[in-house]
């Protein structure tokens, strides 16, 4: 039977009292505890008279709520609700205020004053699914939690579609640092807890799905019933060497208790770029802004002769263009009379020839769960289906999840599960046909101009448009990535002694296959009228990657109580191996595009590779619980951890970590105070993990075999070569962490407060050792040789409440922000190299010069400091309008001094650029049938330095011919505007080495803190009436915005940046092609219904 | 009975634990990988690992850039070695890990079970890439440590001075005898393999260098053994010729046969001995078209007209011998003269794809604008797809060699001649090429004030032109002492009149003004080229010679011959010591 918790007081008495007989007593107490309960309501029935009050509670889909406690504030009087939810409770008075407590639900406050009968809507929240917390082999009440542990459920993901679960969870906990790079679908991200980790090894959070490794992108977020996070060592020691940087708990929905339920929801969503560039689109503005580049960076001497590789451009070229600017009547294509080709006098917005003015998406999502005495299940299924941005053979992203989820009370003490998940991820993604495979965004700023054109008037492609994105118009250039994974754990749960004794044990089998197609087919354009040519290579390649996974978990647990005392002891066994086999077939030579095949491929250029890695980790671990009066609270872990990584004398270590707490607000000192802080704890932790994360292999001497890139009597040979110098004693790394954190609840508990402060130490990092001579003739072998510190804070506040305005108003805010900064300890580096890591360097730094401003005139630049290290253009000759550096150093000369902390020359820090300050803020409200919530996140502080071929950033100062941002047009030196932000044009300054603006320095350094409303959700729960008339529990439709606003300080400058994003290039086709040349961040408006039965 | 279920179910527990807890498999090694002793048993293992040597040569790019510091050429962006600013922080190319890789070899290859022939033929192949790579470091360096062995971490000989260039030098010649000696001798017809003829040539080149260079290097106190070395470049050179197995290509289009060594995909192994090999199909490209003609891609590298001036005309009389040779319009100075020019530059009625293509000034700064070593075809000029071999070593330079050597120990006789420079003059078209008998005075006042040998002259002048663009020149310039020419000004095409535009190939349209603002209106296809009498300006003011780059301070003086060490380098290990001049 299943004990009701009573809050306060009285749920710790009935708590105690059942734990301590249960042992061999149980089934006699049982019985006696449920006649208790029975009498409970007539014995709390206060003598004295009020009015009587009758009222329902049901949940926020309206259901009824059984069995919720109903007190009457200030006094004893207290009722449960029957099976419809109904209670009647006499009041000792005309006012009251009545006290509504349910597991799961928290608490809520409802004034009466008379009125009968009332109702109540009780909202699941986050803080009340707190109230157990999910952590590692097993759950631990939150009041009794010791270690760093904080817990969402399922609702953040709610009413918002998402490509994967974790962009979901992105700023939902503070210190679970999630960083997108862009607006893919396919995009996923590292888990990183509480900040920089380790330099040497690396290493992010161990993600768990029900206790077992898995990717968070292949699980159907409709199916998460919490995420937990284990953020200190003490916490997650339980994990060993794999838990080193936290541990992400994944835990998903099982069926509802003895009743059968059906689910289901389906939104349409409409995608739209959440920032869009404002370009120079005006041919002739553009090719005046263009010439004008090339011209001042070759001195005021040479104008150009082509832009970039294949446009003619000429003097004589941009008078005709501005005849025609001037005359729009004019056509955009003439003949040249002497070659017979097309002139392009175009007025072309590439972006809007690239971008799809729409992308659609949807989701489908249905699952069936119910349950009897021995029997439950689980069954869901998902589609979720998003249309690309491109506008010619667009993206194509569809994810299918499909779980089956079951368990069987074999016997009374016996319970048998099983899981089986199966995913799929099918992404389409149109390539260029370019032999440096960069990005299309790259390329667009690269080759595609206004003054160029995508298509002839004869309707076939310009060469220009086949540089850039003529693959995407004539198709067959493309990826084709499909991504399956299929997972099964069986698991039991054996009540060896009953509510004492359990055994559990889990064996998962997953198989993981992803495999990529890249097709490339040459593509068709025309120079002249009647004269097709090509462009591109033929080939298509396979990559295709199999994981084999086995992990089996075997632990036990008892609990015992004496008298005040409480024991809980877990010993469990872990093992796991993986096996990762690589297949790499690429070949030449198609031999009729429109059948892309291997078979049907000649070229004698070919690559066929194979590859992969194994490793095993096993693991024997412990915890141990002891509380005394849930008032003192003490928890000690260890785990003996073996890995296959590290050499055989090396491959087992030992981690032990401990915890304590002290509930003050338990202390009899405490009393006065409850009334104001009902709940205070302070917490303390200590641990130290060995980090395995370092790549299988690294302590062999291994001689690789690669094709020579050099052709050998009429072939490219494979050939060997020397094997790397293996490292000498190489040991674990260690990450120590300290955590000191505080809980607290005020004004009845609705208002609760969560504190940590922590200190995490890696150290031993396995870096590169000290520089040897370069005659050692090899890589310098990597040792256990640097030190890491990390230390920062989380704070959550969460605020929950209910008024009643004729009906109750139900409203909770949720407030976070965390913080963290990183330092080097220990580093080889003697010299003090500023471009190195270096001693008690700050992780993030960014050295560069201080921009003093623009030289006024020609004195300024004659009694100024030797600039001559910075270049402003081919011949180096400064002018008014150029950049002026600081000279810090006082000796005349502009330069890089040394490049050591002791002789930076003109550098100094002039910002980092870690995110600092990352915030989140949660607002939710429901009244009556409507309800509302939106959610913002944000980071407080981060500088960003712009980078080389950022072209959004820098427009024609970074290439003449690339984009042409107006924010940046509007905003360059000229005599008649001194004050600008940009200095005097000049093309390539910011993209060649030592450029003017390539040169890290303050002026141009940005500030991309940003705050951005990442959900928005307005929503209508359908009248009930309406709603059982057709055979439902709940209907309600909603209204869902994301990513529909955003601010940052870097908008002052430009608006042509997404400061989420800001970082990085496409990883899959080229991650070095400059910031921003990426899939662009999407807003997404959606509408929804969710439907029970 | 439900307690003896529970028992049993215990019991099982924990027997299954035991069961996986036992099979703690942790030893795993990679799969898709040799280790040391799996990686040298057969020969085919040691032909794996031996290709790995390959890396050591220039690819095609390095070629495509050999000359990119020389006297010859002018380009965009200044080559800060000669323009001043250079100092050993910015140094580079003290690189070692090829050396290992080597020496790695040497310490394995044993382990093989294969006969002497194949053992020393593989002995033979490790020891000339290690030739190879330490002749590099001495032309660089000058005197550098010498490595037999891989270095452990604590091997104190990491911390050592360097070795002397005597020792080191002999140990390359010892290493190329062998190698002379061991490599199998098989002529490939590839030529992308080493052979006993590769190393050959090799050594005379080698060899060549040595003697040169302790001859003219005074201050090293080597002069005595120069001749030692000259005569291996003799003997190495000698032995090639003699036996016959590679000679000059010649066709039926004498206008083409030297051009035709770089455009073709397949190296022409007639002459080629080794080549960096380039091929379309298996997509191993350099980028020749797109470094020559692209402004911003390349370097826009020219030659200077001083250089030009040294091509003989094909009657054999010295282009330099008539009167004002300065002073002839570009169009009319290129004609007649030797066939290897309109190889070179672009010049006449030189075509692309089927129309006209004069030397370009958006690529151009002299007018004399190299095409030798690219593609005709407009296909590859943005991308880095060319296809044509490039050749390492070819026959040419071999004769060149066998003369200049031959030349410096005095002993060359007019036969050499005939079989060294006649012939190379003869297929560029030169009538009349017999041995001189005067010394050029245009080359000894504008190149080689120190030599008075009228041979020697002609060999050096033949050197400059048959191996332009190939890599040679700033080690030429390096091994003569004549450092000094790379302050050369920078001299172009003569232009009679300002603001006038100019046809350069006699195609009835002019393509090219010297102006020093554009005028407002533009003759079509007209390049504008701006002087503004401080960077560029014509010679005489309003005529003359184009002058570009004139701004540019350049200085090289006889310190910079030895490559200082990187800094950083020196900090490790102190012991190394800067070369002179760069402390």
């Amino acid at each position: 039977m299943k004990p009701t918790i009573f809050y306060n007081r009285r749920k710790r008495l009935n708590y105690t009292f059942r734990a301590r007989y249960s042992s061999f007593w149980a089934p006699f107490f049982s019985s006696l505890f449920a006649l208790l309960l029975l009498f409970h309501c007539p014995l709390s029935a206060h003598p004295f008279s009020g009015p009587e009050v009758k009222g329902k509670v049901s949940d926020e889909k309206g259901a009824p709520l059984s069995g919720v406690t109903v007190n009457v504030k200030g006094t004893s009087i207290g009722t449960t609700t029957g099976p419809d939810g109904s209670f009647t409770i006499q009041l000792p008075g005309k006012e009251a205020t009545l006290i509504f407590s349910y597991i799961g639900y928290g608490t809520a406050e409802l004034k009466v004053n008379g009125q009968s009968p009332v109702t109540m809507i009780m909202r699941q929240n986050d803080a009340s699914l707190q109230n157990v917390v999910v952590i590692g082999y097993g759950t631990q009440k939150k009041v009794n939690l010791t270690g760093a542990v904080d817990q969402v459920g399922g609702e953040v993901l709610e009413n918002r579609p998402l490509p994967n679960l974790t962009r979901g969870l992105q700023g939902v906990i503070p210190n679970l640092n999630i960083r997108m790079t862009d607006g893919k679908p396919t995009r996923g991200a590292t888990y990183n807890v509480r900040g920089a980790t380790s330099i040497g090894a690396g290493g992010n959070a161990l993600v768990l799905i029900d206790g077992v490794p898995g990717d968070p992108n292949l699980i159907n977020p409709d199916d998460v019933e919490s995420v937990s996070v284990l953020k200190d060592a003490a916490s997650a020691a339980i994990y060993g060497a794999r838990g080193t940087f936290g541990v992400v708990l994944i835990t998903t929905k099982k069926a509802p208790k003895n009743r059968t339920k059906i689910n289901y929801s389906s939104s349409v969503s409409l995608n739209d770029r959440t920032v869009k560039p404002d370009l120079v689109t005006d041919g002739y503005n553009w090719a005046k802004t263009f010439d004008s580049a090339y011209y001042t960076w070759n001195d005021y001497k040479a104008h150009p002769q082509k832009v970039n590789s294949v446009f003619p451009f000429s003097l004589g070229y941009l008078d005709e263009l501005k005849k025609r600017h001037d005359d729009p009547s004019l056509p955009l294509v003439d003949l040249d009379p002497v070659t017979g080709e097309y002139v392009y006098y175009g007025n072309t917005d590439w972006l809007h020839e690239l971008y799809a003015d729409q992308n659609p998406s949807t989701e489908q999502n249905l699952n069936v769960s119910g349950s009897s005495d021995k029997v439950s299940y689980y069954l869901s299924g998902r589609y979720m289906g998003q249309h690309g941005i491109f506008r010619y053979n667009p993206d194509q992203y569809k994810t299918y999840n499909l779980r089956a989820n079951g368990s069987v009370q074999a016997t009374k003490w016996l319970k048998l599960e099983n899981d089986l998940t199966y995913s799929q991820v099918h992404y389409f993604y149109p390539l260029l046909n370019h032999p440096s495979n960069t990005p299309v965004w790259r390329r667009v700023s690269d080759e595609a101009f206004p003054i160029a054109m995508l298509k002839n008037p004869d309707g076939t492609l310009t060469q220009n448009a086949s540089i850039v994105f003529g693959s995407f118009v004539s198709g067959n250039n493309y990826s084709d990535l499909t991504r399956q994974q299929v997972r099964n754990t069986s698991r039991f749960t054996a009540n060896i002694l009953p509510n004492k004794w359990r055994v559990s044990g889990d064996l998962t089998f997953m198989k993981v296959n992803e495999t990529e197609n890249r097709l490339y087919t040459p593509v068709p354009y025309s120079t002249k009228p009647g004269n097709m040519l090509e462009r591109g290579e033929s080939k298509m390649n396979q990559d295709e990657d199999k994981t084999n996974y086995l992990g089996f978990n075997i632990y036990s647990d008892y609990e015992q109580h004496f008298g005040k005392h409480y024991f809980k002891a877990l010993v469990g066994y872990n093992y796991e191996h993986s096996l990762l086999k690589s297949l790499y077939i690429q070949r030449d030579g198609l031999i009729n595009n429109s059948l892309p095949d291997f078979t049907l491929l000649d070229g004698q250029n070919y690559t066929l590779t194979g590859g992969g890695n194994e490793w095993t980790t096993l693991g024997g671990f412990f915890r141990f619980n002891y509380n005394f009066d849930e008032k003192y609270l003490l928890e000690i872990n260890g785990r003996y951890d073996g890995t296959s990584k590290f050499p055989q004398d090396q491959q087992f270590g030992f981690f032990p970590s401990a915890s304590v707490g002290w509930r003050i607000s338990r202390e009899a000192f405490w009393e006065k105070l409850e009334s104001v802080i009902p709940d205070l704890k302070i917490r303390a932790s200590y641990g130290s993990l060995g980090n395995g994360n370092i790549s299988p292999y690294q302590f062999l001497e291994v001689m690789g075999v690669s094709k020579l890139n050099r052709v050998l009597n009429g072939v490219l040979p494979s050939s060997t070569q020397k094997p790397n110098v293996i490292p000498n004693g190489l040991t674990w790394e260690k990450a120590t962490s300290t955590n000191l954190g505080m809980d607290m609840g005020f004004l009845n508990n609705r208002l609760t407060a969560t504190f940590d402060w922590y200190t995490r130490y890696t150290t031993n990092m396995f870096t590169t050792g000290l520089p040897l001579p370069a005659v050692f003739g090899a890589a310098v072998p990597k040792g256990n040789y640097a030190d890491l510190k990390t230390r920062g804070w989380e704070i959550s506040v969460s605020w929950n409440d209910a008024t009643n305005w004729s009906k109750p108003l139900h409203y909770n805010f949720r407030f976070t922000l965390a913080d963290n900064v990183a330092f080097i300890e220990k580093y080889n580096n003697p010299l003090g190299l500023i471009d190195t890591y270096h001693k008690g360097q700050r992780l993030g730094d960014i050295w560069g010069f201080e921009t003093e401003g623009l030289f006024n005139d020609a004195d300024d630049i004659k009694g100024h400091a030797d600039q001559s290290y910075i270049r402003v253009s081919a011949a180096n000759t400064q002018l008014p309008g150029d950049v002026k550096f600081r000279d810090l150093n006082n000796d005349g000369v502009i330069n890089l001094g040394n490049s050591t902390l002791d002789s930076p020359g003109d550098r100094k820090i002039i910002g980092n650029d870690q995110p600092r300050y990352l915030f989140s803020f949660t607002a939710g409200g429901e009244y009556s049938n409507f309800f509302i919530s939106a959610f913002f996140q944000g980071v407080g502080k981060r500088d960003f330095w712009p980078g080389s071929d950022n072209a959004l950033f820098w427009g024609a100062y970074n290439r003449p011919y690339s984009w042409h941002p107006v924010s940046v047009e509007n905003n360059m030196w000229t005599p008649d505007n001194p004050n600008a932000y940009f200095p005097r044009l000049r093309g390539y300054v910011a993209l060649n080495s030592r450029g003017e603006l390539q040169v890290t320095q303050s002026r141009y350094l940005q500030n991309v803190a940003y705050v951005r409303l990442k959900n928005l959700t307005i929503g209508y729960n359908l009248p009930k009436k309406l709603v059982s008339k057709a055979g439902m529990s709940t209907a309600r439709v909603y209204f869902t915005g994301q990513n529909i606003w955003t601010w940052s300080p870097m908008y002052r400058i430009t608006k042509d940046l997404d400061p989420e994003v800001i970082e990085g290039s496409d990883p899959e086709t080229n991650p070095d092609s400059g910031n921003g040349m990426a899939y662009p961040m999407l807003k997404t408006y959606t509408l929804g219904i969710n439907l029970s039965f | 009975m439900n307690a003896m279920k529970r028992t049993y179910f215990t019991i099982l527990t924990v027997a299954a634990v035991a069961f996986v807890g036992c099979k703690k498999n942790l030893d795993l090694k990679p799969f898709d990988k040799l280790s040391p002793g799996t990686a040298f048993n057969t020969e085919k293992d040691l032909q794996l690992y031996a290709n790995s040597f390959y890396n050591i040569l220039p690819a095609g790019n390095d070629i495509v850039r050999g000359d990119a510091l020389s006297d010859y050429l002018v380009g965009s962006t200044p080559n800060t070695y000669v323009y001043g600013t250079f100092n050993p922080t910015l140094a580079t190319g003290w690189k070692w890990d090829d050396l290992r890789n080597v020496n790695y070899f040497l310490e394995h290859y044993q382990q093989a079970n294969v006969t002497p022939e194949a053992s020393a033929h593989y002995q033979g192949l490790a020891r000339f890439f290690r030739a190879w790579f330490y002749f590099d470091m001495v032309k660089k360096f000058g005197d550098v440590p010498w490595y037999g062995k891989t270095l452990a971490v604590d091997d104190p000989d990491l911390y050592k001075g360097r070795d002397p260039r005597t020792l080191v030098m002999d140990s390359v010649l010892a290493d190329l005898n062998y190698a002379c000696d061991h490599i199998r001798d098989t002529k490939d017809a590839t030529a992308s393999q080493i052979t006993k003829w590769v190393a050959l040539a090799f050594k005379s080149r080698v060899c060549l260098f040595e003697g040169t260079f302790r001859k003219y290097h005074t201050e090293l106190n080597l002069t005595s053994t120069a001749d030692k070395w000259l005569n291996d470049a003799v003997t190495a050179a000698d032995a090639l010729i003699t036996s016959k197995k590679y000679s000059l290509h010649t066709s039926t289009t004498p206008a083409a046969d030297y051009r035709d060594l770089f455009r073709n995909e397949n190296p022409l192994s007639d002459e080629v001995l080794l080549a960096a090999v380039n091929n379309k199909s298996l997509r191993v490209f350099n980028d020749a078209n797109w470094y020559w003609t692209s402004a911003t891609y390349g370097g826009r590298f020219s030659f200077i007209k001083k250089f030009i001036n040294t091509y003989l005309k094909q009657d054999g009389t010295r282009f330099t011998d008539q009167p004002s040779y300065n002073e002839i319009p570009f169009a009319t100075e290129v004609k007649n003269r030797d066939l290897r020019l309109q190889q070179t530059i672009r010049m006449g009625n030189y075509t692309r794809d089927g129309a006209v293509a004069p030397p370009d000034f958006t690529y151009t700064y002299t007018g004399y604008m190299p095409l030798k070593l690219t593609l005709d075809s407009k296909a590859t000029d943005g991308v880095a797809e060319n296809y044509n071999s490039l050749p390492l070593i070819r026959y040419a330079e071999v004769l060149l060699n066998y003369a200049e050597a031959k030349a410096e120990l005095n002993t060359f006789a007019s036969t050499d001649w005939d079989k060294t420079i006649k012939a190379l003059r003869t297929r560029a078209g030169i009538a009349n090429a017999t041995m001189p008998t005067t010394a050029d005075t245009y080359l000894q006042q504008n190149y080689y004030n120190d030599i008075s040998s009228p041979v020697l002259l002609e060999i050096r002048r033949e050197r400059g032109i048959e191996l332009a663009l190939e890599g040679f020149r700033y080690d030429d310039l390096k091994r003569w002492k004549a450092g000094k020419l790379l302050e050369n000004q920078y001299d172009g095409m003569y232009v009679p009149a300002m603001n006038t535009p100019y046809d350069l190939n006699e195609d009835g349209k002019p393509d090219v003004a010297v102006v020093t603002k554009v005028p407002s209106t533009k003759v079509p296809g007209v390049y504008y080229f701006i002087i503004d009498n401080v960077q560029n300006k014509l010679s005489e003011g309003t005529k003359g010679r184009l002058i570009v780059m004139d701004n540019l301070k350049r200085s090289y003086d006889d310190y910079k011959y030895l490559y200082p060490i990187p800094y950083d380098e020196i900090v490790l290990n102190p012991a190394l010591q800067q070369n002179p001049g760069w402390q």
